[in-house]
C-alpha cells in the first residue's frame, strides 16, 4: 500500500527526530500508511539528505543536537517552497508551534498521535489541509485581540503579526478555540465544509514572515513604521 | 539663683538622684550667669558714663547764681541751684530776687530769661513785670518731666543797668522745690542751650509716645487675632497707659481735676506690673495667681486719687508707687536672669540689657529724690523706660514678622514632606506589588506542584510500578497517555482564556476526541447557543483543572466501565433567578452502574472512589454534581456556579 500524491507520485517523506525511539514509533506509522520515509537524526543529516532531492513532506523537531528545527523549515521554505512542512511536537503548545509557523510550516504532529492520526495527518497536509489545535486556534485570536486593544506592553509568546487575517479568518479561528467541529463552525458562519481547512491553511500562510522586505512592509501596513 | 536650682527638682521622692544631677547643673548655671551678670555689670558703668556725659550744656556766660530767698517771712542770700522744702501750699511761694546788668549798646538783639529746669512751677518778673508763667503749660511743671523754659524779656522793661529778676518758685509737695541756675542774656546766647533740653526732654518723650502708640495699636490687633498669646495684650495695655499718661496734661493745683490726676498717678505702678506680667509670659512661665498682688499698689493709688483730694495721692505715690516701680523693676531682673540662664537666647539677653539700664536709671532718681547724687534735679527714668517699651514692642513685631515666615517655610517644607511621604509610599507600594506578585507566584508553585502530583506524578509512579512488574504494552500505554494528557492539562489551564470556559472545553474536547477515536467511540459535542457559557471573569486556571477533570473522569467512566459507544457532551446556558448559570452534561449509552454502589462489587471500589473525587472537585468550584445511571446509560450533570469561589476552601 503506497501513498501518492496528485500526481500519482509516491509520496516522500523527510522525518527529522533525534530522539530514536519516537523516530521509529512515526517512521513505523508512516511507512505502513505507504509514504516513503527518510530519517534523520541531527539537521547535518536532514541536510545532507535534502542533496538527494527535495521530499514532498518535511516533518521535523525543533530541539535537535547540532541546531534548531526552525532553521531547516527557513531553509526549506527559500530552496523547495513545495515541500509541505510539519513540526513535531510531544505537547503540541503554541511556543514551538507558532515559531514554526511564522518561518513557514503550515501544521503540527503530537509525538505520541495514534499511528492512524499520524498517517492522516500527513494525508490530509498533502491534499491541503492543515491542522489546528484549539490550544493554537486560541493563542492566534488572543494576539489579534491584543492587537486591536494596541496594550503597550507586548503579550509573551512568540511574536506574532495578525495583521493580515480576515474578520471570516479570525471567526474561523474563535469556532475551533471553542471546540466546534469544522462542520459547525462552516454551519454557523455560512460556509461550504469543504472550505474550511483550506482557510486554516490560508491563516498559516498570512502569519508567516518570509523575508526581512515583508517584516519591513507588514511594519509599514500596520502602522509601526513611518516612512 | 541657688533658689532656682533648689526648686527645680520637683520630684521629692527622687532626692538622691537629684541630689547628684544638682551638683553639674549648679556649673551650668554658674557658667550662664556670671557672663551675663559680667555683661550687666558693663551695662551698668555705661550707662553712668553716659548719663554724666550727656549733661546738657548751659551758657555759664550769662548765669546768675546770687539770689536772696523770702520764705515765711525770712530773707536769706542763696546760690543757685537751690532746693528748698516741700510744701502743700500754693499761698506765698517762695520768692528769689536777683539782680542783672543790662549793657544796650552790646548787641541789638532782644534779651530773654532761660530758665533750664525747675519744680514745679515759676513765675518770673523782670522789674516788678511779670514775663513767665509756667503755670499755663501744663506739661512745663511736671517734676518727671525736665522741662526747660525761656522768655524774651520785652526791650521796654530793660534799663540800662542794673535790673532786677524775681522768681517765685511753686511747689507742690511731698517733692521739695528746686531751681536751677536762671540764665539771662541775649536771646541768641541761651536759645540753643534751651533748644538742646527741649530736644532732649520734651520733644524725644513725645517721639517715643508716639511710636509707643503705635506699637500699642499693632500689638493690641495681634492680641486680638490670637486671643491665647495674652503677651500681646499685657504689653499693648501697658503702652496705652504709658501713651495716656505722657499725652494726658496733668492739671495744675489748686484745680480740683483730682480723679485725673489720681488716673495718671496710678498709671507708674501698673505700667510696671504690666511689663513684669508681660515678662514672665513672654518667657513661657505661667503668670502666678499671686502676682496679681503687683497690681495693688496701682489700684491703691487710684482708689485714694478718687477719694482723698490732693496731695494725698501724690504722697501716696511717692510712698507706695516708685518703689512699686521699683520692686517691678528688680522682678523683671531677675526673670529675664532666669531667662537668660534657661534659654540663652537673643531675646533674653536683649529685654535684659534693657531692663538693667532702666533700673540704673531708676536707681539715679531715686539718689537724686533724696539728695545723694546732684543731677540738677534731671529724671531720667520716665525716658528710659519709654525707650525700652519701644526696643520690647520692635522686637515683638520683628518676632511676629519672623513667626510669619516660619509659616512660610514651614509651608514648603510641609510640601516637601509630602513629596517625600509620596516617595516612600511610592517605594513601599512598588514593594508591596513585588512582595504580593512573588506571593501570587509561590501560590502559583503550589497549586501547580499540587496538580502534577494529582495527575502526572501518580501517572509516572504507576508507569514505573507496571515497568518493573514486566507488563506489557497496553497498560504501560495507557498510563503513560494518562500522564500526557494531565500535562497538556496543566499547561494548558495555565493560558489566559479571559473567563471563557468554551475556551478551556475547546482543547479538552480535542484531547477527549483523540483518546476516544481509537476505542471507536464517537463524541458528540452540542452547544445550545452560539457563546455556550456564560463569562466568568473570576475564573482561575484551578478553576478549570477541576473541571476538566471531572469531565475526564466521567469520559473515562464511560468507556472504561459502561462500555459505551456513543458520548454526548451538551453545554448550555440556564437562567436562574440570580442570573444565567452554565450546566454542561455529559451522557452515555452504556450500560450505567449503580451510584448508591450496589451491583458488581468488583468495580464498587474503583467506581466508587472515582465518584467522591467528582463530587469533591465539583464542591470545590461551587459547582453542583448530578449522577444519575441506569441500564440504558449515565448521565452527569454539572452545574457550574454563579460565580467560582475565590479561595479553594476544600483543599485542607
Amino acid at each position: 500500500m503506497t501513498e501518492q500524491g496528485e500526481t500519482g507520485d509516491i509520496i516522500t517523506i523527510l522525518l527529522v527526530e533525534d530522539d530514536a525511539p519516537t523516530c521509529w514509533r512515526l517512521q513505523d506509522a508512516l511507512v505502513k500508511a505507504g509514504y516513503e520515509v527518510r530519517s534523520a537524526g541531527t539537521l547535518g543529516e536532514a541536510r545532507s539528505a535534502l542533496a538527494a532531492g527535495a521530499p514532498r513532506v518535511l516533518l521535523t523537531d525543533l530541539r535537535l543536537p547540532d541546531g534548531h528545527g526552525i532553521e531547516l523549515i527557513r531553509e526549506m521554505r527559500q530552496r523547495f517552497p513545495d515541500t509541505e512542512i510539519m513540526v513535531i511536537s510531544a505537547l503540541g503548545d503554541e511556543e514551538s508551534v507558532i515559531s514554526a509557523i511564522t518561518v513557514g510550516a503550515t501544521g503540527y504532529l503530537l509525538k505520541d498521535a495514534f499511528p492512524t492520526d499520524i498517517a492522516t495527518t500527513v494525508r490530509d497536509l498533502v491534499a491541503g489541509h492543515s491542522p489546528i489545535s484549539a490550544s493554537i486556534a486560541r493563542f492566534i485570536v488572543r494576539r489579534t485581540q491584543g492587537a486591536a486593544q494596541n496594550s503597550a506592553e507586548p503579550p509573551p509568546g512568540p511574536t506574532l503579526n495578525t495583521a493580515r487575517l480576515t474578520p471570516r479568518e479570525i471567526d474561523i479561528l474563535w469556532g475551533i478555540a471553542k471546540g466546534f467541529s469544522y462542520a459547525e463552525i462552516a454551519s454557523h458562519l455560512g460556509l461550504s465544509k469543504q472550505t474550511v481547512p483550506g482557510h486554516i491553511k490560508n491563516i498559516y500562510r498570512k502569519l508567516e514572515v518570509h523575508t526581512r522586505s515583508e517584516a519591513v512592509f507588514e511594519a509599514v501596513q500596520q502602522g509601526l513604521i513611518k516612512l | 539663683m541657688s533658689e532656682i536650682a533648689a526648686k527645680e527638682p520637683t520630684a521629692v521622692a527622687a532626692k538622691a538622684p537629684a541630689k547628684a544631677a544638682a551638683r553639674p547643673r549648679r556649673r551650668l548655671i554658674a557658667s550662664r550667669l556670671v557672663p551675663y551678670l559680667l555683661l550687666q555689670a558693663l551695662i551698668v558703668i555705661a550707662t553712668i558714663l553716659g548719663l554724666r556725659l550727656l549733661q546738657p550744656n548751659d551758657p555759664d556766660d550769662f548765669a546768675l547764681s546770687g539770689f536772696s530767698l523770702r520764705q515765711d517771712g525770712v530773707t536769706l542770700p542763696v546760690t543757685l541751684p537751690h532746693f528748698t522744702a516741700s510744701r502743700y501750699s500754693l499761698d506765698d511761694p517762695p520768692l528769689y530776687t536777683g539782680n542783672f546788668t543790662f549793657r544796650r549798646g552790646e548787641a541789638a538783639t532782644g534779651w530773654s530769661v532761660y530758665l533750664p529746669r525747675f519744680s514745679n512751677a515759676v513765675e518770673v518778673a523782670v522789674d516788678g513785670v511779670v514775663v513767665l508763667d509756667s503755670r499755663r503749660d501744663a506739661n512745663a511743671n511736671r517734676p518727671d518731666r525736665n522741662t526747660p523754659q525761656i522768655a524774651a524779656i520785652p526791650a521796654s522793661l530793660l534799663r540800662e543797668g542794673a535790673n532786677e529778676i524775681t522768681v517765685r518758685l511753686f511747689v507742690w509737695g511731698p517733692l521739695k522745690g528746686f531751681l536751677d541756675t536762671v540764665y539771662v542774656g541775649p536771646d541768641a546766647a541761651l536759645r540753643p542751650a534751651y533748644e538742646t533740653r527741649t530736644l532732649l526732654f520734651v520733644t524725644l518723650p513725645v517721639v517715643f509716645s508716639a511710636w509707643q502708640s503705635i506699637l500699642a495699636v499693632i500689638l493690641a490687633i495681634m492680641w486680638l487675632m490670637r486671643r491665647r498669646e495674652p503677651v500681646y495684650g499685657v504689653l499693648a495695655t501697658a503702652m496705652v497707659l504709658g501713651v495716656v499718661q505722657a499725652y494726658v496734661p496733668p492739671p495744675v493745683p489748686p484745680a480740683a481735676t483730682s480723679r485725673l490726676a489720681a488716673v495718671l498717678l496710678a498709671s507708674a505702678p501698673t505700667e510696671s506690673a504690666l511689663v513684669v506680667m508681660f515678662g514672665v509670659l513672654f518667657f513661657g512661665w505661667r503668670w502666678p495667681r499671686y502676682g496679681m498682688l503687683l497690681f495693688v499698689p496701682g489700684l491703691v493709688v487710684f482708689v485714694v486719687g478718687l477719694i482723698g483730694g490732693p496731695p494725698l495721692p501724690r504722697i501716696l505715690f511717692l510712698v507706695i508707687g516708685i518703689p512699686t516701680v521699683g520692686l517691678c523693676l528688680l522682678l523683671m531682673a531677675w526673670v529675664t536672669a532666669t531667662a537668660v540662664v534657661r534659654r540663652q537666647d537673643a531675646a533674653s539677653f536683649t529685654i535684659g540689657c534693657a531692663v538693667t539700664i532702666v533700673l540704673v536709671c531708676w536707681i539715679q532718681d531715686m539718689l537724686t529724690v533724696i539728695d545723694i547724687v546732684n543731677t540738677d534735679r534731671i529724671f531720667v527714668s520716665r525716658l528710659s523706660y519709654s525707650a525700652m517699651l519701644v526696643a520690647i514692642g520692635a522686637g515683638l513685631t520683628w518676632r511676629f514678622a519672623r513667626a510669619l515666615n516660619q509659616v512660610d517655610s514651614f509651608a514648603g517644607q510641609l510640601v516637601t514632606r509630602v513629596r517625600e511621604a509620596e516617595e516612600r509610599l511610592k517605594a513601599s507600594f512598588v514593594r508591596e506589588e513585588e512582595r504580593a506578585r512573588a506571593a501570587a507566584l509561590a501560590n502559583e508553585r503550589t497549586r501547580l506542584m499540587r496538580d502534577l502530583h494529582d495527575g502526572l506524578g501518580g501517572q509516572l509512579v504507576s508507569i514505573v510500578a507496571l515497568s518493573e512488574r514486566g507488563h506489557e504494552g497496553a497498560t504501560i500505554t495507557d498510563a503513560a497517555r494518562a500522564a500526557l494528557k494531565d500535562l497538556r492539562l496543566v499547561i494548558d489551564s495555565m493560558d489566559d482564556i479571559g473567563g471563557d470556559l468554551m475556551l478551556a472545553l475547546g482543547s479538552w474536547r480535542e484531547r477527549a476526541s483523540a483518546q476516544l477515536r481509537p476505542h471507536d467511540i464517537t463524541l458528540e459535542w452540542r452547544v445550545a447557543t452560539v457563546q455556550g457559557l456564560p463569562l466568568h471573569p473570576e475564573l482561575r486556571p484551578w478553576h478549570v483543572i477541576q473541571i476538566v477533570r471531572i469531565l475526564d473522569e466521567a469520559v473515562t467512566n464511560a468507556v472504561k466501565h459502561a462500555q459505551a459507544r456513543h458520548i454526548t457532551v451538551t453545554i448550555e446556558t440556564l437562567d436562574a433567578s440570580e442570573g444565567p448559570c452554565g450546566l454542561i452534561s455529559v451522557t452515555d449509552d452504556g450500560r450505567g452502574f449503580a451510584p448508591a454502589g450496589h451491583g458488581e462489587t468488583g468495580r464498587t471500589g474503583q467506581t466508587g472512589r472515582g465518584l467522591r473525587n467528582m463530587r469533591n472537585r465539583a464542591a470545590r468550584c461551587g459547582a453542583v454534581l448530578d449522577l444519575s445511571s441506569d441500564a440504558s446509560g449515565t448521565r452527569v450533570r454539572l452545574q457550574l456556579p454563579q460565580r467560582f469561589p475565590d479561595s479553594d476552601a476544600a483543599t485542607g
